[in-house]
């Protein structure tokens, strides 16, 4: 299974899975696997990459058990990522603009 | 040197903080996330403008009482190393307290402090079943994150499982932000909330809250299944759908799905307590482990204090009480009140407590571990997510020989991996408490530093290879 696989299932059904009628900062830019992302400034990053359709964060150590938000609040280090090359927690990064991140 | 250190921003810390600086003392609170209010009061981030609830306005009036007083607020702040007080060597003095926290700048800072009081909050409890490792699975209470402080859907259609009041309070939110909720599967009987009634009715407030969820879902046509649990997520590399089947046996239903929020219950984040070695108790229907307290929440460890549900599950509403409370005989040890003066302040948040206490001690018990969900885990199911060890391998490892949950973790390498046992500690134990005679016996992993993961070069500094000592060669 292709480390983002799960987006190109998920985008017909969530091309955005943001909640309407509140006030949210500009969207910034970054990039998740090399793919452009738009997302609030500020939006914590796991919470970004699910609403665009990324539930797959990626292939970790074994397909079995495959990188994922899971408690969104720092403690089941499953969403684990690597933001501009070291190793974070998505649902602890805030979005900033031109942030790399790559599955780990 | 400050006079009090308080670990944990939620409606615990938050009040003992506050507390403890409106009468003198030097005060400094830690918490991870970039603003006060924890997870049940958690700040929207800057430039949000949420809609206000109920749940906002109390969260709002503590972070405005804590800003008006002089304690110092290190958010986002990292709390990975506690020390110091009896973790010293053998013979010595216990030392002051010692955090060492990451920065925001990934700084690492060192804090000393006389007194140290924890409002470390909880965790959600996820019994393992079939597929929860799938991408779409997450926790009740991330959802409940991803809702209120990022205003994103875990996804478009939902199935809210698991157990306790967050269960409706997640399945109405998604419903009214747009979500369709496809079931509402539910541990419970009815029987057992038509139990809790009597309890609940000291907060009509809660009740007619539950009640609005309730009724919400009705109106929208949400199948709510009553004694029903999860029995497996499926799908092709991401969540598609869910099995469903009741408590006591018989036919699946199947329910699409590209979300499942799921959540057991709230077990108490003791890792401070035990890094420690204080005392403590298995109180199931508390959320499990829980430092033992005496009724001013001193631990057995002296100027160690432990409040909110971190110690012990009673709610959002009882936890400030239970800070107050806890900041005040803080504040009599050190001397920096009298006998007198603690006598007449802490009867006040002590009454408070205890008013609280009971309506958030039905709902403890609601989410109190459900020993037939793990017996129902298949043997091939992985409990540890972080080193992929499954049912099988925890129960080998007890016919083996190990018999108390550290030994099971040396054996399986179950606990060992970044969360540390967060996740899987719930069902591992049970696993082994099913087999030894029960959770006293099977024990806890010992509480270790790092409390969090931490990186190396945030603890190493500026040192460098060069700076390693080398000692003179021994004379020949």
């Amino acid at each position: 299974m292709d480390a983002i696989a799960g987006r190109d299932m998920l985008t017909s059904v969530a091309d955005d899975l943001r909640i309407a009628g509140m006030t949210r900062p500009a969207p910034v830019a970054f990039t998740f696997d090399g793919v452009e992302l738009r997302a609030p400034e500020g939006e914590s990053l796991a919470a970004a990459l699910i609403a665009s359709g990324i539930r797959r964060l990626g292939e970790g150590l074994d397909p079995a058990r495959p990188r994922a938000a899971l408690c969104m609040m720092g403690v089941c280090q499953q969403c684990l990522v690597r933001v501009d090359g070291r190793l974070a927690q998505s649902c602890l990064v805030p979005v900033r603009a031109g942030m790399l991140v790559a599955p780990a | 040197m400050i006079d009090i250190a308080v670990l944990g921003a939620g409606p615990a810390g938050m009040a003992a903080a506050t507390q403890a600086a409106q009468r003198g003392a030097s005060v400094v609170l830690f918490d991870e996330s970039p603003a006060p209010g924890g997870q049940v009061y958690r700040a929207a981030p800057a430039g949000y403008a949420m809609p206000r609830d109920a749940d906002r306005a109390e969260g709002d009036a503590l972070r405005a009482a804590l800003a008006a007083s002089n304690a110092v607020v290190r958010t986002g702040h990292r709390v990975w190393g506690v020390g110091g007080g009896p973790l010293v060597p053998l013979g010595e003095a216990a030392a002051p307290f010692r955090l060492d926290a990451l920065a925001p700048d990934g700084s690492n800072t060192i804090t000393e402090a006389r007194a140290l009081v924890l409002a470390t909050g909880t965790h959600e409890r996820i019994i393992p079943f079939p597929g929860w490792t799938l991408p779409g699975v997450l926790g009740l209470a991330a959802a409940t994150i991803l809702l209120k402080a990022n205003g994103v859907l875990p996804g478009r259609r939902v199935v809210v499982a698991g157990a306790g009041p967050l269960l409706y309070a997640v399945a109405a939110k998604l419903a009214k932000a747009g979500a369709t909720v496809a079931a509402v599967v539910d541990l419970a009987a009815t029987s057992e909330w038509i139990a809790a009634l009597p309890a609940l009715m000291a907060r009509p407030d809660l009740l007619a809250r539950g009640a609005a969820w309730r009724a919400s879902l009705t109106l929208k046509g949400v199948p709510v299944l009553a004694a029903h649990r999860i029995v497996a997520a499926e799908g092709v590399g991401v969540l598609q759908r869910v099995r469903v089947a009741p408590l006591a046996g018989g036919d699946y239903r199947v329910f699409d799905c590209d979300a499942l929020t799921i959540g057991h219950g709230l077990v108490p984040a003791t890792e401070a307590t035990r890094a420690f070695r204080a005392a403590h108790r298995y109180v199931a229907e508390s959320g499990g482990w829980v430092p033992v307290l005496d009724e001013d929440r001193r631990t057995s460890i002296p100027l160690l204090y432990a409040c909110g549900d971190g110690s012990g599950v009673r709610g959002a509403a009882a936890a400030p009480a239970s800070g107050r409370v806890a900041a005040l005989a803080a504040l009599r040890d050190l001397g920096l009140i009298d006998a007198a003066s603690h006598a007449t302040s802490r009867a006040s948040p002590a009454a408070d407590f205890a008013r609280a206490s009971r309506a958030g001690g039905a709902m403890a018990r609601m989410m109190a571990l459900r020993p037939a969900l793990v017996a129902a885990i298949p043997p091939e199911t992985i409990i540890c997510r972080c080193e992929g060890v499954t049912r099988a391998q925890i129960e080998a490892a007890v016919e083996d020989g190990a018999t108390a949950m550290n030994q099971v973790k040396q054996f399986t390498r179950c606990g060992m991996g970044p969360c540390q046992g967060r996740l899987c500690g719930e069902a591992a134990a049970e696993l082994v408490a099913a087999r030894v005679g029960g959770r006293e016996k099977a024990g806890f992993a010992t509480g270790r530093v790092p409390l969090r993961p931490v990186a190396m070069d945030a603890l190493l500094g500026d040192f460098d290879y060069a700076d390693i000592p080398v000692p003179r060669p021994a004379p020949i």
